[in-house]
């Protein structure tokens, strides 16, 4: 896998921890893990590579789905995980309501904006 | 905060809009209360605006039995099923497969229809599936903080006591509960529903008829006024007219408009005259009335009219009056009452008669007569509609009376209608005991009824004063 690659998958990663995180505080631990669920089943629809993203009581792990992807070089990993985020957070939006659900985004964002 | 739109009559104002999305509601009542109708009647009317149901049922009634059902009902529609109302035994999985199977099931069903509603009919009936309660309130938590995840308004419908609420895992989780129950009044079997808890919203408490027809569920909000509703205006210094010049002079123009007025006296005495008068007055002035009866039915009255030269179908026909009759053995106060504020907001009735309040007060409860009556009169007196209650007195001849009935307190005005003995002739007099933030005449005057109208005479002489 290529070392861009490497650091991308990373990088998602740790914004993926940091949103399950900041989301727990409003719904709780068994919550959050739902709605996980929920998005990645979502997005699988699409991109079915996403469902091999992990997650459970010692964390998330997206190791399965680092594995995958050396073999995909052309897999749009930056748009699947876009899709993800954005689902997530229109979700999110609906169940904790809209304006504590931008401030996650708005987290989320510049972390994303750190790292590139 | 978002919602469901029920569209049952008057659940979504109780609730202040509708129930909050994605809440799990609990329905609580005995068998027959009304819980499967309720449910079904919100479903169906939320799968006509684009909402879809999966409706899962634990007591395997088959789908053809639950459809013979449904078909009695207006809101049902056979184009919705297997569409946006989706019906599958959950019985089915639970009995062979066990509670964690079933929850998959759940789950696929979830992700096979994307749902906006999910119904367990019944709820309770699952716990006969679970090994201990620990287990079940697993399940119910687990079910709970899914199905909201998949922003679904879910529906646990259950033959649950009112006591029970306060123990069983359900109602802990739940953020809404629904209990319905019934009991009799006067030989009538009657339906409530109560709001027992609803997070996220305020509500109307307290206890609410509903009734069950074709159409589906209709709910009567209880009309006790809140506090809100008793901080209104008070009413200008307009009059409203009876039309009748001599008695208008007597209250200086007219009754004070918004107040409310008892016009007692004894049988044949003229309250009913007098009463349709101050109606047709109205209506000469561009105002809308209407007269609410349970003494005699609408062919009578207008039989009545029509003898004193009014026409009253050719104003019911334009709209500018109406006249409703009830049976006083039929009077179904938390319904009936309802129904008149719905025809007073609807129609903008500016002047109102019940006639009469004795008839009402026989037909009534008597521990709901004084608190309806009370809540009745706030409710007018809000809306500014000028009205007269008239009060039957036993003896025509009685003594100066208001009411036998202890609630002239009530009211603003007391006019009184009697008959003295004059002569070898029995007269007609009237006088006005109170009106309430105005003079008013203090005489007793002697009155006709005739074909001409009502004319009202000089004042009485003092040998003629009453005995």
């Amino acid at each position: 896998m290529g070392k861009d690659l490497i650091e991308k998958i990373k990088h998602y990663e740790e914004l993926l921890v940091e949103v399950l995180n900041a989301s727990q505080k409003y719904l709780g631990v068994i919550s959050v893990k739902l709605l996980l669920e929920r998005v990645l089943w979502d997005i699988s629809q699409e991109y079915k590579e996403i469902t091999l993203i992990h997650y459970d009581e010692r964390g998330l792990s997206i190791e399965a789905l680092a594995k995958t992807l050396e073999n995909l070089p052309d897999f749009p990993v930056d748009e699947m995980f876009k899709k993800f985020f954005s689902r997530y957070v229109e979700i999110l939006a609906k169940l904790i309501g809209k304006k504590q659900a931008e401030k996650i985004a708005e987290q989320l964002s510049k972390k994303d904006q750190q790292q590139f | 905060m978002e919602r469901l739109i029920t569209g049952i009559k008057n659940l979504d104002k109780i609730l202040k809009g509708g129930i909050p999305l994605y809440s799990v509601n609990v329905i609580s009542g005995t068998p027959g209360s009304g819980k499967t109708i309720l449910v079904q009647n919100i479903v169906f009317n939320c799968a006509k605006s684009g909402l879809k149901t999966i409706y899962l049922t634990t007591t395997s009634e088959s789908q053809f039995k639950m459809v013979r059902h449904l078909k009695e009902f207006e809101f049902f529609d056979d184009n919705l099923l297997e569409n946006k109302f989706i019906y599958r035994d959950l019985a089915a999985y639970l009995r062979k497969e066990g509670w964690q199977k079933a929850l998959e099931y759940i789950d696929q069903l979830i992700k096979e229809h994307g749902p906006n509603i999910v119904v367990i009919d019944s709820f309770k009936a699952i716990r006969n599936f679970f090994p201990d309660e620990k287990e079940f309130r697993s399940f119910v938590f687990e079910i709970a903080a899914k199905l909201s995840i998949w922003e679904i308004t879910v529906f646990l419908v259950g033959e649950y006591k009112e006591e029970e609420v306060t123990t069983l895992s359900e109602f802990t989780i739940a953020d809404g509960i629904f209990h319905l129950y019934g009991g009799e009044e006067r030989r009538f079997q009657k339906r409530y529903l109560r709001i027992l808890k609803m997070r996220g919203t305020s509500f109307e408490q307290g206890q609410h008829l509903f009734q069950i027809d074709s159409s589906g569920i209709k709910i009567f909000p209880r009309i006790k006024p809140s506090y809100e509703e008793l901080i209104y205006e008070v009413a200008s210094d307009k009059r409203e007219e009876f039309g009748i010049p001599e008695f208008d002079e007597m209250l200086l123009g007219g009754l004070k408009q918004g107040t409310i007025t008892a016009l007692s006296g004894g049988t044949g005495t003229g309250k009913t005259i007098f009463s349709l008068k101050f109606i047709m007055e109205g209506v000469n002035k561009g105002k809308r009335g209407l007269y609410l009866s349970f003494e005699e039915p609408v062919s009578q009255l207008k039989a009545n009219a029509l003898s004193m030269g009014w026409d009253i179908d050719n104003l019911i026909e334009k709209g500018l009056v109406s006249f409703k009759f009830i049976s006083p053995i039929e009077i179904d106060v938390d319904k009936h009452i309802y129904e008149i504020f719905d025809d007073i907001e609807k129609n903008k009735i500016e002047r109102f008669v019940m006639d009469s309040v004795t008839s009402f007060e026989k037909a009534v409860d008597i521990q709901k007569y004084e608190d309806y009556l009370w809540a009745l009169i706030q409710n007018l007196k809000k809306r500014n509609v000028t009205s007269i209650f008239t009060i039957m007195i036993d003896n025509p001849f009685s003594a100066l009376m208001a009411s036998e009935l202890g609630i002239s307190s009530l009211f603003d005005n007391i006019i009184f209608l009697r008959y003295i003995e004059k002569g070898s002739s029995i007269k007609r007099i009237l006088g006005i005991l109170k009106a309430r933030g105005t003079s008013h005449s203090k005489d007793l005057r002697e009155f006709e009824i005739t074909s001409e109208g009502i004319k009202v005479l000089g004042k009485l002489d003092l040998k003629e004063m009453l005995k």
